[in-house]
């Protein structure tokens, strides 16, 4: 008896787990009535405050919509995914892994024609490919980055020769890197990743024309293309040759130090730069010689749940989020996304900021690999593997090989 | 009287009933649940699909991470147990001498195991970088270079090991809180019996505290399969994914490649792993651990305790 | 116990060379704590701050509500520790001092509950929790230690295996039942190895920020080490912040293992007489 019970209420609570699963609850009303929304940032420590003031004011401007923050920081991935696996995610979250999440989110393509023409053409185009799969539109542009040469003043200085500037090719990075090694003692001319991430080292195979797949997802022939094992060799001989050092992490923390005279990074260091201190530079990314240099984009968008409860008034609450008074409200945490805001506040007069933009501008038209390929993820962390076997000083396998092997996958 | 026969018996059941609801209402229901998750192919946000037995033949066939995975952790599980263990004894040791000050070296090793995970994470990271790193850098001040601890595959698991150390204390609180209470006079007598310090341990510290070294055992044994955020924030599974770990291979399917039946199946194909050593080493443990309450166990520790001595 | 000078030496020894591996990273922590982010990742490295910023203690306390989070991190940190010193010595006595049906098969289940990594059991548990009402409360982080866990009751099972046998007899012939048996008798001769218990699961509450993370929503719910996590952000990681939040957290946790070493020094004495 008594064991029947207990195997009963076993199956009981598993069989209600299941059915939570797949369902979904009632609910997404405030006990005074007001349409309910869980708002999801990946801001961390002091950037929540200001944060929390913008949805206060929006929660003020709103007697029918009550917004909650919810800043997940740094671990906003195992966030989402725990809160989307057990079917109880946040109304409206940041965004920018859309193949993983897409599945889970409201297309918005709809809301944004109600808007009107003006709306969506104030954005810079390229964002919008960043914040579509599959054909649909997924988020909103809230931020970006692209990625620029970063370099120490100081440095160029010590080694008495003439700094970057926006139409550099990797041969001068070459020939400075050597000249900054050899006289300043202690010091590499330049830095890159040991261990780059795949979805943002495809920005120099476009930059040399090539790509990891074609439209179809077809690796062979791409991912070890002359043109690619090109750009793997003259990084790796940069590195045989002592003229640039490999980083175990980002290289900031080598660039900030002072150890490093150049590194391509995005504009997520230039706060800490200007804390530290640091005498520094930004350039466009250099080119191959034959075409402009282009990069990837680390965007940010704000989406919907495609299960919110209360889907108009998290769309109103975007709308708020993404307009030209908040646009103007993040920067110094976030690059704007709107012509006129990055016109009226004079961003491209800023030097710091300004090769950001252009970058922007010379990098639409490719789509990240990730956005074509089934299975990115796990690509990813294959072709992370082989680039590292090319990097690793106790590795430094032969950039033929490993890509030859990496495309047969 | 069947009545009071059938209370009695029900006393055991009394005692252990909190555990009993709480595997009930918390434990069992999310168990299944993976259970159930493993045959199937689950991703974050569509509709499961059932596979059968898809996720273990995946696993066992064609996944070449699994076994490579399963390997490290084997590896890394048969070198940091004992170390740890030994570490550990050998702290505890240490601090039970009666010397002055000892209590601020107790102190001192019991520090790092207070440090949140992911601060002795970021910590170890400087200390180890290769190149700009303050341990390597200490080293070339005596004239030696250092290798490059979190880029070298022949290095990093040992990085990882020195790094997962730092956090001995618990186990050392546990050695150290059995041994004294083991009492005095167990060791006077042997003294007048002139047993060497070095006898005395191995004939009586040691077999007193097999009941804490089984724990010990099974304990770290379980945690060095599921050692995840150390791996995670250390080495990201690199260099090259010679600490690719069988827990971080695991955590990564399932919140990387949101793959959650996969990564189930993966989690219960560890859990028989582990369980089968358990078992082994439970079944051995009766030839070496001395319970007080079983026959023959080291009869001297309960009479002498009786007389209320102890260890100072 | 008298010691030759000998020994002394050689143990002063063994100690000082453990505390330079145990210490050394942490001095070096304690100072870069007071630097600048300029001077933490500056090569070579130094081990003093050009000038000691005490700021940066304050600064990193105001970055976020950490008067909060610390009261949030005090409830669950006590609330679990009362519930994990009862359940554990309540559960670990029945296995240990009983024999009864089922207790082998029961005492290996207790042990599977441990093997199961947290990675695939969160989601379902994470549905359940939902369903109590018990998301963004501190429920689902102090409940469920009021049903013990599996750790701490084989861990004081272990403790109870090592009490010999004859010692309830004695009890049992003057006439007290079970229950008084095991407060009366073995809850004082248990002392040390409660206070074992409740050390180790305060220093687990007190830095676990999985758990938080996952059952927590606003920031006015959140613990200490959430707070502190959140100093890791996705591109970039507040160093200095992070590390003077985690020298205060330290603190409680260092001041009850100095109170509690001396009551786990104090031991059976007296209590068995």
């Amino acid at each position: 008896m008594k064991k029947k019970l207990v195997a009963m209420l076993v199956l009981a609570m598993t069989g209600t787990m299941f059915l939570s699963a797949c369902g979904s609850d009632g609910g997404g009303k405030t006990s005074d009535g007001k349409a309910k929304i869980r708002f999801a940032s990946w801001d961390e420590a002091e950037d929540v405050d200001a944060q929390q003031a913008a949805v206060d004011k929006f929660n003020e401007a709103h007697d029918d919509i009550e917004v909650t923050l919810e800043a997940y920081g740094g671990e906003f991935d195992t966030k989402i995914a725990a809160g989307m696996g057990s079917n109880d995610m946040p109304d409206v979250m940041y965004m920018w892994n859309y193949p993983a999440y897409a599945q889970g989110l409201e297309p918005l393509d709809s809301y944004i024609e109600k808007e009107g023409e003006d709306y969506k053409s104030n954005f810079y185009d390229t964002l919008w490919n960043y914040n579509s799969y599959d054909g649909s539109t997924y988020g909103i542009p809230i931020g970006f980055t692209t990625h620029a040469l970063f370099y120490n003043k100081d440095i160029f200085a010590e080694a008495g020769i003439d700094e970057p500037d926006n139409d550099w090719t990797w041969d001068d990075v070459i020939e400075a890197s050597k000249t900054i090694t050899e006289k300043c003692e202690g010091k590499k001319g330049f830095s890159f990743q040991m261990k780059p991430d795949p979805y943002d080292y495809e920005m120099y195979l476009w930059s040399n024309g090539t790509a990891y797949v074609d439209a179809d997802g077809g690796l062979d022939g791409n991912l070890n293309s002359d043109k690619a094992k090109e750009v793997f060799q003259m990084f790796q001989d940069m590195e045989k040759d002592g003229y640039a050092a490999a980083t175990e992490k980002s290289g900031t923390d080598e660039f900030r130090a002072g150890s490093t005279g150049m590194y391509v990074y995005g504009s997520w260091s230039i706060n800490t730069l200007k804390e530290d201190g640091v005498n520094f530079g930004v350039v466009n990314i250099p080119s191959f010689g034959g075409q402009d240099s282009i990069s990837i984009l680390s965007s940010s968008g704000i989406s919907m749940s495609k299960n919110s409860k209360n889907k108009e008034a998290a769309w109103e609450f975007i709308k708020f989020w993404t307009s030209e008074e908040m646009n103007k409200e993040r920067i110094g945490m976030e690059l704007p996304v709107l012509y006129s805001v990055v016109e009226s506040e004079g961003i491209m007069e800023q030097p710091e900021y300004a090769p950001f933009y252009t970058m922007l501008e010379q990098s639409s038209d490719y789509t990240p690999a990730s956005f074509i390929y089934d299975g990115w993820s796990e690509l990813s962390e294959s072709l992370s593997l082989s680039f590292e076997r090319v990097f690793n000083p106790s590795a430094m396998e032969n950039v033929s090989d490993v890509l030859d092997e990496a495309a047969q996958q | 009287m069947t009545q009071k026969k059938l209370s009695k018996k029900a006393i055991p059941y009394l005692f252990i009933l909190p555990w009993i609801i709480g595997f009930l209402v918390f434990t069992i229901g999310p168990l299944i649940f993976s259970l159930i998750m493993s045959f199937f192919d689950w991703p974050l946000a569509a509709d499961p699909e059932f596979v059968g037995f898809g996720n273990y033949i995946e696993m066992f066939t064609s996944d070449k991470q699994f076994s490579k995975s399963l390997v490290i952790s084997l590896k890394y599980a048969a070198i940091f147990v004992p170390l740890n263990m030994i570490i550990a004894l050998f702290l505890a040791m240490l601090i039970t001498q009666p010397v002055k000050g000892v209590k601020v070296f107790r102190t001192i090793f019991y520090i790092p195991t207070v440090i949140s995970g992911v601060a002795v994470s970021i910590l170890w990271g400087w200390i180890l970088n290769g190149d700009y790193g303050v341990l390597n850098y200490l080293l070339s001040l005596l004239g030696i270079e250092g290798p490059k601890w979190l880029v070298d595959p022949a290095w990093a698991i040992l990085a990882v090991i020195i790094a997962s150390a730092f956090g001995v204390g618990s186990m050392m609180l546990i050695f150290y809180t059995d041994i004294k209470n083991i009492p005095i006079d167990v060791y006077e007598a042997a003294t007048i019996d002139g047993a060497s310090p070095a006898r005395q341990f191995f004939s009586i510290t040691l077999p007193i505290i097999t009941p804490t070294i089984l724990f010990n055992l099974i304990t770290s044994i379980i945690s060095s399969f599921q050692q995840v955020t150390l791996v995670m924030l250390l080495t990201g599974g690199g260099p090259l994914k010679s600490t690719y770990f069988y827990g971080l291979y695991t955590y990564n399917n399932a919140f990387k490649h949101h793959k959650l039946g996969y990564a189930s199946a993966n989690a219960w194909v560890m859990f028989i792993i582990i369980l089968v050593l358990t078992a082994l080493v439970f079944k051995s443990s009766s030839a070496w651990v001395f319970y007080e309450t079983e026959a023959g166990g080291v009869a001297k520790k309960g009479k002498k305790a009786k007389k209320g001595g102890k260890r100072a | 116990m008298k010691m030759s000078k000998l020994s002394k030496i050689v143990i002063y020894i063994l100690l000082g060379i453990m505390a330079l591996y145990f210490l050394s990273p942490f001095v070096y922590m304690l100072f870069t704590a007071f630097k600048t982010e300029a001077e933490a990742v500056a090569y070579p490295p130094k081990l003093f701050p050009a000038k000691w910023l005490w700021q940066n203690f304050t600064d990193a306390w105001n970055s976020q509500p950490f008067g909060t989070f610390l009261w949030n991190s005090l409830l669950v940190t006590v609330g679990t520790t009362v519930g994990q010193v009862i359940s554990c010595s309540l559960v670990a006595y029945g296995f240990a001092r009983f024999n009864f049906k089922g207790k082998n098969v029961l005492f290996m289940v207790l042990l599977s509950t441990m093997m199961i990594p947290w990675d695939v059991t969160m989601i379902p548990q994470y549905m359940e929790f939902k369903m109590f009402g018990w998301i963004n409360t501190l429920k689902p982080l102090i409940i469920p230690a009021w049903f013990g866990s599996a750790y701490y009751i084989f861990l004081m099972r272990q403790f109870l295996m090592g009490v010999p046998r004859d010692f309830e007899e004695a009890a049992r012939i003057d006439g007290a039942n079970a229950f008084q048996i095991y407060w009366k008798i073995f809850m004082p001769i248990l002392k040390p190895s409660l206070i074992l218990v409740g050390v180790l699961n305060m220093i687990s509450v007190w830095n676990d920020y999985l758990g938080p993370l996952i059952f927590l929503q606003d920031r006015s719910k959140y613990t200490l080490a959430l707070g502190l996590a959140a100093f890791k952000g996705v591109h970039e990681t507040q160093i200095i912040p992070m590390l003077c939040i985690t020298i205060i957290m330290i603190i409680p946790p260092i001041i009850i293992f100095i109170i509690a070493q001396k009551y786990i020094v104090e031991g059976t004495s007296g209590s068995i007489k």
